[in-house]
């Protein structure tokens, strides 16, 4: 007999919740939040769920005939030979006005070359750019009035320069009077923390603030589609969290189209709409992060077990994908990928063993993981073996 | 207004500024930049007054009374040498230092273009060269006591339409910079070029006069010896100073357009 007064459940999650009471099926938007209430932490960290409720409202004052940005067809091979190397093949996606979207793919990918083919810093061998409906290589200064990048990370500005005045150089070289835009880049630097340093020569802020520099002079021109490339590379959680609510903020107050490069799969899920994952040059997966997830809903659990023998883990293997067994002591852990039959199946399979169950928590599936699986550097089994959810049972 | 009005688009902000922003924006940078390197700024002057003084002392010693004949000549020379020194470095370094800062391609996307954002930078390096090599030219002329009978806009022009040429070549050297990265050698050696052209006999040698800088020297040795004013030159050696300025500007500029745009295709504009 199960012996359910043990259990563990310290972090109860909307998906726990309802596979252990109610199974199958996953939660809707409304179901979670019904569940959850508000995030305690709803007011300090960026949801992609908030930018989409709030973008919905922004998309309808944008001319929904004219993407902010449409790649077509665009390839670029250097070298040639033997020796030549094809960085982006037949790359196409568009970017509708206010989306953020994020670029992610292994080093190599041909993320880097697209961004710069799509900018006209690297000349294309074929396909077409289009920015807000203009074309980027046959009208680039016009195209260049809405587009700004920050491709560079920290080195992205003048480190000789105070922060304000790099703001007031870069939007001067962007065809502006800098003194028009002051409050503009006072709000910005008010938003990015770093409205204090604003007379401080770059050179002498940490990383962190130089890069938040390099991103609010991005920004400082008042550009609608920009690209950012690692915008928090090498930033602590706290600056982190600082530049992923200032892009969702101006995502959804400002309608900024915004595509993002980077390794820090937190960033992308928590500012991002959509995600293109490049590998090889190709776009192999072009999804928005909800469905991205939904479709590595397997249904997964960790359980912990007080007195489970290691020859019924042995028969339990048989008949289920059990992987990542750990024993300590007298505790055991080990997970399985079921779905409800299975896992109703397991809990009678352990019922009738009198197994003592010390915990049962769902495991779910991230960016991270979505990106390992489909760019081939994941175990190829996420079906069966989902890894473990980082917000489980401490 | 913003320009998503104009092209249907999203919320861009419209320009409120233009080429005049731009130019106030570049120089005011360009001077900063100088200035926030206080050793390097100093040194630069020092050393433009140290050599000078040591080829006026040293000539003293050497030639004697036959120098101090020829001092306004030296002056001269060496103040068109200083600014094409300093043109030529500073567009040449200009190009190969934002590669390296990480700070090119962010001047490649702007609604003015590369080419006119590029230029605008030159034109700065030429205006703070001008201030400190006049700072230099003064220095030079109490330290050999001599005085010359300058008429501005006569010596702003000429030395500009040399300088216009050197900036041709420090374009287009800055340009291969960024296409071949370490072309070092190459710009060093056409440093001390420059002496020859500035030195070039135009009156024996008639052709000499279309290489950069070399009509312009002869010319600005003129104006600042004999007093001769702009319009006093002949039609023809105004037509050689000017066609010469635009010629190896236009060629220049042309070089740096072709090498960026090689650059681009090979993937390398921002690197260094």
């Amino acid at each position: 007999m199960i012996v359910y007064a043990s259990i563990e459940i310290v972090t109860v999650t909307p998906r726990l919740f309802r596979e252990v009471i109610d199974l199958p099926g996953p939660l809707d938007k409304a179901e979670t939040e019904s569940m959850t209430g508000p995030p305690q932490q709803a007011s300090q960290q960026p949801s992609r769920d908030r930018r989409s409720s709030s973008r919905s409202a922004n998309q309808s004052r944008s001319d929904p005939e004219t993407p902010a940005l449409s790649v077509d067809g665009l390839s670029k091979t250097f070298g040639s030979g033997s020796d030549a190397v094809t960085a982006v093949e037949d790359v196409s996606f568009t970017v509708e006005s206010g989306d953020v979207v994020g670029l992610l793919g292994p080093n190599g990918a041909g993320k880097t070359t697209t961004i710069k083919s799509i900018l006209g810093l690297v000349r294309p061998d074929a396909g077409a750019v289009r920015v807000r409906g203009i074309d980027v290589y046959e009208h680039p200064r016009r195209a260049y009035e809405h587009v700004d990048a920050m491709l560079e990370g920290a080195r992205n500005d003048y480190w000789r320069l105070t922060v304000r005045e790099n703001l007031r150089y870069f939007a001067a070289i962007r065809g502006h009077d800098p003194d028009s835009l002051a409050d503009r880049h006072t709000e910005l630097l008010d938003a990015l923390e770093i409205e204090s340093k604003a007379d401080t020569q770059v050179r002498d802020l940490s990383r962190g603030m130089k890069q938040k520099v390099s991103l609010a002079s991005v920004l400082a021109s008042g550009v609608s589609v920009a690209f950012l490339d690692e915008p928090t590379l090498g930033l602590d959680v706290e600056s982190s969290m600082t530049i992923r609510q200032e892009l969702v903020r101006l995502a959804t107050e400002h309608d900024l189209t915004l595509l993002v490069s980077s390794h820090d799969m937190d960033v992308i899920e928590a500012v991002c709409d959509r995600v293109i994952i490049m590998n090889e040059g190709r776009v192999i997966v072009d999804d928005t992060v909800p469905n991205l997830l939904d479709g590595f809903e397997t249904t997964g659990y960790r359980i912990s077990t007080r007195n489970i023998e290691d020859s019924l883990i042995d028969a339990l293997r048989s008949e289920f994908d059990v992987t990542d067994v750990d024993r300590r002591g007298d505790r055991m852990t080990f997970e399985i990928a079921a779905d409800s039959a299975q896992f109703y199946r397991l809990m009678n399979r352990l019922q009738a063993h009198d197994v003592q169950l010390a915990g049962v928590e769902t495991v779910q599936p991230d960016l991270d993981d979505v990106f390992l699986e489909v760019t081939g550097n994941g175990d190829g089994e996420h079906a069966q073996t989902p890894p473990i959810d980082r917000e489980a049972n401490p | 207004m913003t320009t998503a009005d104009r092209d249907g688009g999203g919320p861009t902000q419209s320009p409120t500024g233009g080429y005049y922003h731009l130019m106030r924006a570049v120089i005011y940078r360009d001077l900063l930049i100088w200035l926030r390197y206080p050793v390097n700024a100093v040194l630069g002057l020092v050393m433009g007054v140290f050599f000078f003084a040591l080829m006026f002392y040293g000539g003293q010693m050497i030639a004697g009374a036959a120098l101090t004949d020829t001092i306004e000549g030296l002056i001269v020379g060496y103040f068109l040498w200083t600014l094409s020194q300093g043109s030529y470095v500073g567009a040449m370094s200009a190009v190969q230092s934002e590669a390296s800062w990480g700070t090119l391609e962010r001047h490649y996307i702007t609604p003015f273009g590369f080419g006119p954002v590029m230029a605008a930078k030159a034109i700065a390096v030429v205006f703070r060269t001008f201030l400190t090599s006049s700072v230099v030219l003064a220095v030079m002329l109490v330290m050999t006591g001599t005085g010359l009978d300058l008429h501005v806009l006569t010596v702003v022009v000429i030395a500009s339409c040399g300088i216009a040429s050197v900036l041709g070549i420090g374009l287009a050297m800055g340009g291969l910079g960024v296409l071949y990265k370490r072309i070092g050698n190459v710009t060093t050696l056409l440093q001390f070029a420059f002496i020859g052209l500035i030195s070039a006999p135009v009156f024996e040698i008639p052709w000499a006069a279309l290489l950069p800088l070399a009509q312009s020297s002869a010319m600005l040795q003129r104006a600042m010896t004999d007093n001769v004013r702009l319009w006093e030159f002949e039609p023809i050696a105004l037509v050689i100073l000017f066609g010469a300025a635009v010629v190896y500007l236009m060629l220049g500029y042309l070089g740096f357009v072709m090498t960026t745009r090689r650059a681009r295709s090979l993937g390398v504009l921002g690197d260094y």
